[in-house]
């Protein structure tokens, strides 16, 4: 047994310090790109380069002239330049970044923002990719749990290593939730994505953690097309993080992921995010668009719960969804979604209930500062079969400042008699009373302003796993910054 | 498309002026919104235009005994039979006359078609520094069968004037006509207006009402609308607040059954500070009704201090009944207050248990729920008479007697 995880220690330390060292070639990697644009060449080059069985190359195929009849879509209320589809990579090595040697070569503003989300000096060093020795410490973490997660069956790797070694799972479920023709971007991405999680939790298995801790540790850059797919099997339970707190720069403009989850009978899964993509600089240059389609199928019994905490992107069209197809099953999403000087961000739920005696509910929480624009986009829909169905929503706005907007777009559709449906929306500001009282016991404007903030959010930051509860109440902190006055 | 033909058969006999021509191109263009158009996702106009028309026809004259069937019996009446005013009251300070062309700068597909194609309507200017106590009845009449017909009118209220309306259309000797209507509104400085729209008509007619309202400073506007009859109907509210301290009240009863259609879209814009609107829109479904609300409010830019509220109930009595519902609030100003408030369910079964252990019958025990749930918007109607309609309608309605008197 120590000798296997001996083992699996050198390889992992093996692949960490080979690649720490191809990053010093970085003009060599980079040589290993396709050329730009988008035609039926780059897929088929993608597929290969992957090494791909046939079925995931016509899969990928089908998507590609799928997606050449489609248009994108301009119904969001935001406002940007489309990106040039034939201008961008396809296919690119893994992200680089340039190495530092230290921690004091990294750009004080960055530095400041990590000590203020109170990250470890060792995660620090590796958020930022600074070339240091191998922290012992999170390689050995790091494997024993991979060992915990193999002991339960549970396989937790990445997409292109399941197409590889769990054909028969990816083929039942991959675009089972989200079909390649669903819309423009999920198309697109189904044609060209680059990799991504695949996460199985067998029959009646609990995740003894949450893979968010796994993820935060092992978790390499994932390219532009993320491709996620996570399957509960009955009476399983699991919950995921995705992304990180920490601020991301990308090169990339255009990240348009695809996630799917499939709950089996009475599985339970809590999908958290924490979106902190390059928002632009003050006056709205550069910056991430964020084109993401989130699913997730419940089947009896079965619960999905979608937390976002969304600060970051320049411009951002998600809206995590559940169809409620089991009787019984329930469906959340909570969300904060924060917009500052000129993010843009058009986000919220579809919650579809077909099963009967099914549940759903949404608080929603906006956040608009500066100039952006933030919006609440959400879908309720109960259809005939679903009797005795439930759902209670709730999106409020705080707005920050007299340039900034904040908006409401829900729709409700009921179609049988048994059903409740209850949804309310409040736009407001934070109240010069309740600074003032904070004022007056000494608390400064910027502090006050934090404080009612995190009241306003505490419903949905109290779902976030804990560590990430904690540095999301400061990012929101960081993210409002400056807005004040 | 039938009825798109015979638009197209219609103008191209008529010397339209060069702006209705241009209206009208730009009209046929897209032709008749489809459930693709957003604002229309939820109401299909197919089956409405596919049928066969003509268009503007006029018919026979209605008698007075058919007027005193349907009017409300208040002293003010104006009249008009397939859309020409045929008889009006004297009031002082009131200037009510046919229709008259004017232009409106709205982007609407069907308020092109209106403008292009019609010739009848009313206009009423009240003048400045008047209250008219007696509330004016406006009756339409329809006697053609098959028709479309377009009205335009026109109100004004002035500075200071006070002014109450109640609007029916009313067809007589035949069902299936379809009705393009649009009216524009100004209310100038301190003016209060209450408008009452009653749309009870045949079973088979199909209504698009239109109606834009203006409001200058300090301006009260309340709008009523009372659904109850025909198969098919839009209403598009809009208001436009351009001067401070505006009020816009708005007060919505749909009682539906067999396979109506009732679509309310109120869209208020808030284009002035320190303003308040107040909406309130109740429905009850029945059978295999259909109903649709979008309610949008706008803030706009330096639209400091404005109070928005708007709330949506609705009651769904059947399993085949459909309720589609929108609110909506775009804001773009910080020291606002709004807030909508949406809830979709039954009634009570407690409620209804404790009337039933009381002796009272299970469809009566509804009934009076129903009527309750339904008091909350009818109570905001002023003038007596129309609340009284209001009730008594929705009593029919709900197919009950109530051998005490509410």
């Amino acid at each position: 047994m120590s000798e296997k995880k001996q083992l699996s220690e050198d390889i992992l330390l093996e692949e960490v310090t080979s690649a720490e060292y191809k990053y010093g070639f970085t003009t060599k990697i980079e040589s290993d790109t396709i050329p730009k644009g988008l035609t039926e060449k780059v897929v088929r080059t993608i597929s290969a380069k992957k090494n791909e069985p046939d079925w995931m190359l016509d899969y990928r195929l089908n998507a590609y002239n799928a997606w050449l009849k489609m248009d994108e879509p301009d119904w969001a209320n935001v406002e940007y330049e489309k990106p040039n589809y034939q201008d961008v990579i396809y296919y690119s090595a893994p992200k680089q970044k340039p190495v530092l040697d230290s921690l004091d070569d990294l750009d004080p503003e960055m530095k400041k923002t990590f000590d203020k989300l109170g990250i470890s000096i060792d995660e620090q060093n590796r958020l930022a990719n600074v070339a240091v020795d191998i922290v012992m410490d999170s390689v050995s973490v790091a494997t024993s749990f991979k060992k915990t997660l193999a002991e339960k069956g549970i396989i937790f790797c990445s997409i292109s290593d399941a197409i590889k070694n769990h054909p028969k799972l990816v083929k039942k479920y991959l675009s089972s939730v989200v079909p390649v023709r669903d819309n423009f971007f999920s198309a697109l991405n189904s044609a060209v994505f680059s990799d991504g999680s695949f996460c199985y939790i067998p029959k009646g298995v609990k995740c003894p953690m949450e893979l968010s801790t796994y993820f935060r540790i092992n978790e390499a850059g994932t390219g532009q097309f993320e491709r996620t797919l996570l399957i509960a099997d009955e009476g399983s339970q699991v919950s995921y993080l995705e992304g990180c707190t920490a601020p991301m720069r990308d090169e990339n403009q255009l990240h348009a992921a695809v996630v799917e989850l499939v709950a089996l009978d009475n599985a339970d899964i809590k999908y958290s995010t924490v979106q902190n993509w390059y928002p632009g600089d003050k006056n709205g240059k550069g910056g991430v668009f964020n084109f993401v389609t989130k699913r997730g199928i419940c089947h009896k019994n079965a619960k999905i719960s979608w937390t976002q905490v969304e600060t970051g992107s320049a411009v951002t069209w998600k809206y995590p969804s559940c169809i409620l197809k089991g009787d019984n099953s329930i469906g959340e999403f909570f969300s904060v979604a924060v917009t500052n000087n000129l993010q843009q961000a058009d986000t919220g739920t579809k919650m579809i209930h077909l099963g009967k005696n099914t549940k759903s509910t949404i608080i929603a929480k906006g956040i608009s500062a500066g100039k952006s624009n933030g919006n609440y986009r959400g879908l309720v829909s109960i259809s005939k079969g679903a009797t005795n169905s439930r759902n209670f929503s709730q999106c409020d706005s705080l707005l920050m400042g007299d340039k900034c907007g904040s908006h409401t777009f829900p729709y409700i559709e009921v179609r049988n008699k048994s059903s409740q449906v209850e949804h309310e929306a409040t736009t407001s500001k934070v109240g010069e009373d309740q600074i003032f009282y904070c004022n007056q016991r000494g608390i400064g404007t910027e502090a006050a302003i934090a404080l009612i903030v995190n009241g306003y959010c505490k419903d949905v930051l109290n779902q976030l796993p804990m560590e990430f509860a904690v540095e999301a109440q400061k990012l929101l902190e960081i993210s409002l910054e400056g807005s004040v006055g | 498309m039938g009825l798109i033909n015979e638009i197209k058969n219609y103008s191209d006999k008529k010397n339209l002026s060069a702006d209705k021509r241009s209206a009208l191109d730009n009209f046929l263009e897209n032709g008749f919104p489809t459930i693709k158009d957003e604002e229309w996702r939820y109401t299909s106009l197919k089956k409405t235009i596919s049928g066969k028309y003509s268009i503007n026809a006029v018919g026979r004259d209605v008698t007075k005994k058919e007027v005193e069937k349907h009017s409300l019996g208040l002293k003010h009446k104006i009249i008009l039979v397939d859309g020409f005013l045929i008889s009006k009251p004297e009031i002082k300070n009131i200037s009510i006359s046919a229709y008259s062309e004017f232009i409106s700068n709205t982007n609407e597909a069907l308020e092109k078609l209106n403008y292009s194609l019609a010739k009848n309507g009313y206009t009423i200017s009240v003048h400045a520094n008047t209250t008219i106590e007696e509330p004016i009845e406006i009756l339409f009449f329809n006697t053609v069968e098959n028709n479309f017909i377009q009205y335009r009118n026109i109100i004004t209220v002035g500075d200071n004037s006070q002014v109450k309306f109640i609007e029916k259309i009313q067809n007589i000797d035949c069902d299936n006509v379809f009705v393009n209507s649009f009216t524009h509104i100004n209310c100038e400085s301190n003016s209060k207006l209450e408008f009452n729209k009653i749309q009870n008509n045949t079973p088979n007619s199909s209504l698009i009402d239109t109606v834009d309202v203006f409001q200058k400073k300090d301006s009260v506007s309340n709008i009523n609308t009372l659904i109850f009859g025909g198969k098919f109907i839009r209403n598009n509210l809009n208001f436009e607040q351009n001067g401070t301290n505006a009020e816009s009240n708005m007060n919505g009863i749909s009682v539906l059954n067999k396979n109506q259609l009732a679509d309310n879209h109120t869209f208020v814009d808030h284009k002035s500070p320190n303003c308040r609107s107040n909406e309130m829109y109740k429905g009850v479904y029945l059978e295999k009704s259909k109903g649709v609300f979008n309610g949008k409010i706008m803030v706009r830019e330096d639209s400091q201090k404005i109070d928005a509220f708007q709330s949506n109930n609705t009651l769904l009595l059947s399993e085949d009944a459909t309720i589609n519902s929108k609110p909506q609030l775009e804001i773009y100003a910080d020291d606002v207050k709004c807030s909508h408030g949406c809830t979709i369910g039954q009634l009570d079964k407690e409620a209804l248990f404790y009337m039933r252990s009381r002796g009272i019958g299970k469809e009566e025990a509804q009934a009076i729920l129903t009527y309750a749930f339904a008091s909350e918007a009818i109570n905001n109607i002023t003038i007596n008479k129309v609340a009284m309609l209001a009730k008594k309608l929705l009593i029919n309605k709900l197919d009950v007697d109530l051998d005490h008197n509410i």
